[in-house]
């Protein structure tokens, strides 16, 4: 036994992907149950050999020859040799070349393919997150599950409907055309940003922020960013707009966990580097008049990083932007973000002025974010207890503690007597 | 000093659970075990494969055992003055297995 190497950080999930993707290559789409089969049997059989005779020298290569051998054994039972096997036997003949050099740091794009078939427009729209959480990033049932705020039963399905409809089509793993996968494009990168905002927003449970959630969706960004197809301003706009979110995580959170207000964040906390990072990607995703979603919401937040001070915030600049975006992409959250900056700009009255105007049947009157707005422009505005109904609604539909705390706590200082805090 | 064979066995049906993170935290327990106990461990103890053959009365079968509710997964040969000794040491194995200690015989 020599020195137990150490394993990088989330070396087993992405291994997971990168592996699963390198062996989809060779059995084909259609058996993507059998690549997770044998990618989770060698995780196991890793932690179960390396935990008796420690890390060998090259973990990964480890890991892809023992899911290969897996899935020739499984094979040879199955006895369909016919298509496969051959082409995993190549692959023995490309491991005599030093194994290192294929795995070391240079990700291969088999990873990104793997996300393109995971995003085919066959697949239902709610099933590409799952699948691709799974097949990417080796995130169990549970964790898609927790992520995606449903049951784990749901996510099963899910997977097993993506599953089912990619064994139906048979796509070709190998040779999507450039143009198909351009086409996907936009679905890759909702899946990534949908990804990216649940490890920000996280609605349930005891952490304000899942970072690896956020982690991950920046790291399959980077890599889009990496290759031909992907290497477009829409992608540089989504990295920069995580980039900026990012760099703000620190600061978001306080000690004991509960959420810190943008308003009374330390802004020497913020990560400066990501900043820094977000504004080259920024400055990339200018290229072209291509004008998405994703740029406007950078620009968004790269306003809120510029701005030395709360107070030194151009609201202006960001009412326009709000605007902006609407128009691309209408949603009632850009409504009630531009409420807020109404109010910002002008007066807590002309923000709820603004929210009074959205349709009613436009309303997500359970999301618990629009209750806490309209709490938060009556309190400015001195009513309390209309203040007071609002947050009591937004509490009764919010599950994740620290913001069930941070409610609370604005309940209190709604008390006349500014004292217990509010039970429920 | 005597040796000792531990023998590690797991639920069949645990062993489909872990997340790749999961079985990264349980990696990284097993080194700080392996760190701290570096000098009883006797070099050689390995994980198995999952796939076997059993030879009984000279008729062959295969392996893996899915019928099985437990299977062996690992050993590993440990150092120590006696038994009390070896189960300090297999009490602070990471969780998940059912350690059997047997001590080995030296008759070879």
């Amino acid at each position: 036994m020599s020195e137990p190497h150490e394993l990088v950080e989330h070396f087993f999930r992405h291994e997971f992907g990168r592996v699963g993707a390198l062996l989809t290559r060779s059995l084909g789409v259609r058996r993507l149950d059998l690549v997770e089969d044998v990618v989770q049997a060698a995780l196991v059989q890793a932690l179960e050999t390396w935990s008796r005779r420690g890390v060998p020298e090259d973990p990964a290569g480890w890991l892809y020859r023992t899911a290969r051998n897996l899935a020739i054994d499984a094979l040879r039972r199955e006895r369909v040799h016919a298509q496969a096997l051959p082409r995993l036997a190549e692959d023995d003949e490309r491991e005599s070349s030093p194994l290192e050099a294929h795995f070391a740091d240079e990700i291969g794009d088999e990873p990104l393919r793997l996300l393109f078939v995971c995003c085919h427009e066959a697949v239902p729209a709610e099933s590409r997150v799952a699948l691709a959480l799974r097949m990417l990033c080796g995130f169990s049932t549970a964790e898609i599950a927790r992520a995606l705020l449903t049951t784990d039963a749901n996510v099963q399905k899910r997977i097993e409907r993506a599953r089912a409809r990619l064994r139906e089509l048979d796509i070709d793993f190998d040779t999507p055309a450039a143009t198909q996968l351009s086409a996907r494009l936009d679905a890759v990168l909702a899946v990534v940003y949908l990804l990216f905002s649940q490890g920000c927003h996280v609605t349930h449970g005891d952490m304000p922020i899942r970072r690896d959630l956020c982690d991950e969706a920046r790291r399959l960004a980077r890599m889009l960013a990496a290759h031909p197809v992907g290497d477009v301003p829409a992608v540089h706009a989504l990295l920069a707009l995580m980039c900026f979110h990012g760099a703000r995580f620190d600061a978001r959170v306080a000690l004991d966990g509960a959420i810190v207000l943008l308003e009374e964040q330390d802004r020497s906390t913020w990560n400066w580097g990501d900043v820094r990072e977000g504004m080259a990607w920024l400055a990339r995703s200018a290229a072209g008049d291509e004008l998405t979603r994703y740029h406007v919401e950078a620009g968004i937040a790269w306003e809120h990083c510029r701005a030395p001070t709360f107070a030194d915030t151009d609201w202006q600049r960001i009412a326009e932007l709000y605007d902006t975006l609407d128009r691309i992409a209408p949603s009632p959250l850009h409504s009630l973000n531009r409420a807020v900056v109404e109010a910002y700009l002008h007066s807590p009255q002309a923000g709820l002025e603004r929210l009074a105007a959205v349709l009613p049947e436009n309303v997500p009157a359970r999301y618990p974010g629009w209750h806490v707005v309209i709490g938060e422009l009556h309190f400015r505005l001195g009513r309390h207890s209309a203040a007071e109904r609002a947050w009591r609604e937004a509490l009764r539909l919010t599950t994740a503690r620290a913001d069930r705390e941070f409610l609370q706590s604005r309940l209190a200082v709604c008390r006349p007597d500014g004292g217990e805090p509010a039970t429920e | 000093m005597a040796k000792f064979l531990f023998i590690y066995r797991e639920s069949t049906e645990r062993r489909a659970q872990p997340s790749p993170e999961e079985m990264q935290a349980l990696a990284a327990a097993w080194g700080k075990w392996m760190q701290k106990f570096s000098a009883a461990i006797v070099p050689g103890g390995d994980g198995l494969k999952h796939s076997g053959r059993i030879v009984k009365d000279g008729l062959v079968t295969d392996g893996p055992y899915v019928e099985a509710k437990e299977i062996v997964v690992s050993f590993t040969i440990i150092q120590a003055d006696d038994y009390n000794a070896a189960l300090v040491i297999a009490r602070e194995c990471p969780p998940g297995h059912t350690i059997e200690i047997r001590e080995l015989a030296g008759y070879a």
